[in-house]
């Protein structure tokens, strides 16, 4: 007689013999201040998640097939977006909160739903621009890279042109300032916000984060300690980039463009000169070895 | 020597004889534990039961008890506050309220709202501690005059002394203060989706079924109106949490006795401390009835002396 085929096993089952414990299915850790005990569930339908799974280069097992930049639940997120069309006109105060709130249909009461009132709206800001970049870039169709290969293949009657890493993040850099145009005159106060000491390690979080973000977009892939030096220098001019955007006239931004360029020849500067210092560091140490072993020492 | 004689007099019987008119008071809590007993032979065992400090009491016991702790403490109750807490207690109220933020700065233009202000219910607020505070940020810092206060309490001796206090204080007879005598766990005089803020100051902890109250509170807060409570928690420092043990096991209970003659009450008091859930089972409590949880879902005060919880009713979506 023969035997019935064994059950299939489930990942579940796989994982729990190979690595013991259960908690290797636990989500992802989020930083701080994105954790929330309830975690908002989009409905994806299996079409959007065939395509969401094209675009990713990678497959993970514990993510959510429609990521978010952010953890607000359902109505965080409705009384937030409503508050961001009141921040040009009341700035990032509790008064926006408080007219996105009604707007959303709750009460003045319910700004209770965050915990750190108008440093939340800034976060969701942050964090929700950081989502539009990222779904910017990934748009199938006319990409941001893909019009600005456009023009510059206009310029240059060159089709086969391909933007390198470095401009890709000056694109992106550019792109995100961009989108703070509307309420620039009120990131002053929203800056302000960010540098108070209870906010400035929330703040630095999103900071590394976006940072993190666009040398990933910008299709960067190093895996040396280089990874972190770039990241800590992209933070560095984007921060200083957003400062002088607040004192900036010029139509259409060109001068904070223009301080980008500069702040990105300077990196370019600095990292060519610890290079060379590096170089000339490893030939004197190497002519130093010579001479020692030249009069006799045993090295 | 008869002077001498005279201080060591003063100074022996003073205190003693004090004690002794103290003990003769009739609404002490230690009388009534007597006539408690009596009734504690007639209750049948089939009555369900909970807790009364580290008692095990029957629940429709319980209501009579605590009522009884209340109407002995009256009229000491903030001088008592004060000496107990070193009066860090009017610092936790003063957070509480300043979180809570009360009163509409920006002003409403849909017409169809006849009234600006919110609508605050203070449950177990009988001294007005909490509606005070609340009045006086609307009116000072949020320039709201509309804001009013329910002040219910199921104690009618503690909203004697409330209603007292508020005769020095402008809202007296201003149509913001009301008081009204109403046991949490069930309010039929107040309708559905009536109330913007729901408040609770260090009274959850006598309820005797803290679910239900939870429940009601859902029940007439409008939807995306608050629930906040505020309540003594556990200390998570081992350390602080030994002191503070300390402190309250014996110090209490000798102010109790000392300073407004109840030792029992006291006891009470710190025991029913001790049996209230935690800040994370509570906060599971509030979730269980329906409300959602912003971030953590509670702030802790002095180390986890006190905790302020909150829950938001959820708005429904067509």
């Amino acid at each position: 007689m023969q035997q019935p085929p064994p059950p299939p096993r489930s990942i579940e089952c796989i994982q729990r013999r190979y690595f013991g414990v259960k908690r290797h299915l636990a989500p992802p850790p989020q930083h701080y201040h994105q954790r929330s005990p309830i975690r908002p569930q989009y409905p994806v339908s299996a079409q959007a998640q065939a395509q969401i799974r094209q675009r990713r280069p990678y497959h993970s097992h514990f993510q959510s097939v429609f990521p978010t930049t952010h953890e607000y639940t359902h109505s965080q997120t409705a009384i937030l977006s409503a508050a961001l069309e009141h921040v040009p006109e009341h700035g990032f105060t509790l008064e926006a909160l408080t007219l996105g709130a009604r707007d959303a249909g709750f009460l003045d009461v319910s700004v209770q739903l965050f915990s750190r009132r108008e440093f939340d709206l800034v976060l969701f800001w942050l964090a929700s621009r950081r989502g539009l970049l990222k779904g910017k870039v990934e748009e199938e169709e006319e990409g941001l890279f893909d019009n600005v290969i456009d023009e510059d293949t206009r310029a240059r009657g060159n089709n086969t042109s391909r933007l390198s890493v470095d401009e890709k993040v000056k694109v992106l850099v550019m792109e995100r300032l961009r989108m703070n145009e509307k309420i620039v005159h009120r990131w002053q106060d929203a800056l302000a916000l960010m540098s108070f000491p209870t906010n400035v390690p929330l703040s630095l979080s999103e900071l590394h984060t976006l940072s993190s973000d666009i040398l990933y977009l910008a299709g960067d892939t190093s895996v040396d300690a280089s990874w972190y030096t770039k990241r800590l220098s992209l933070s560095t001019i984007y921060a200083s980039a957003e400062f002088f955007m607040t004192q900036d006239a010029s139509p259409d931004f060109t001068a904070t463009e223009a301080f980008v360029d500069r702040r990105i020849e300077d990196n370019k500067a600095i990292s060519e000169k610890i290079k060379n210092v590096k170089q000339c560091l490893r030939v004197m140490a190497g002519t130093a070895v010579g001479l020692g072993r030249s009069w006799g020492m045993k090295l | 020597m008869p002077y001498r004689r005279s201080i060591w007099r003063t100074l022996h019987y003073k205190p003693k004889r004090k004690f002794t008119f103290l003990q003769t008071s009739y609404r002490c809590f230690s009388c009534s534990l007597n006539v408690g007993q009596v009734q504690q032979n007639k209750s049948k065992d089939t009555e369900r039961m909970t807790h009364f400090g580290f008692a095990t009491v029957p629940e429709s016991e319980k209501v009579l008890k605590v009522g009884a702790v209340f109407s002995s403490v009256a009229t000491s109750y903030d001088t008592m506050n004060d000496l107990m807490s070193l009066g860090i207690h009017r610092l936790w109220k003063d957070s509480f309220v300043r979180s809570l933020n009360p009163g509409s700065r920006l002003p409403r233009h849909d017409i169809d709202n006849k009234s600006n202000g919110w609508n605050i219910l203070d449950i177990a607020g009988g001294t007005g501690d909490i509606a005070f505070r609340m009045l006086d940020h609307a009116t000072n810092i949020n320039k709201d005059r509309e804001t009013r206060v329910t002040v219910a309490d199921i104690n009618s001796d503690m909203l004697v002394e409330g209603e007292k206090r508020s005769l020095e204080t402008p809202y007296y007879k201003s149509g913001r203060l009301t008081f009204m005598q109403a046991n949490a766990e069930s309010m039929p005089s107040i309708p559905d989706n009536s109330v913007d803020l729901y408040t609770v100051a260090f009274g959850i902890r006598n309820f005797t079924n803290k679910q239900s109250a939870l429940v009601e509170a859902f029940r007439v807060l409008k939807p995306g109106g608050v629930f906040a409570c505020l309540e003594f928690s556990r200390v998570s420092n081992n350390i602080f949490n030994e002191i503070y043990k300390r402190w309250s096991f014996s110090a209490i209970p000798l102010i109790g006795q000392v300073v407004a003659g109840d030792r029992a009450s006291y006891q009470y008091l710190v025991e029913s401390i001790e049996n209230f859930p935690s800040q994370k089972e509570f906060r599971g409590m509030i979730q269980a009835a329906g409300f959602m949880i912003p971030g953590q879902g509670y702030e802790n005060l002095t180390g986890g002396i006190a905790a302020i919880h909150k829950g938001v009713k959820p708005v429904l979506k067509m």
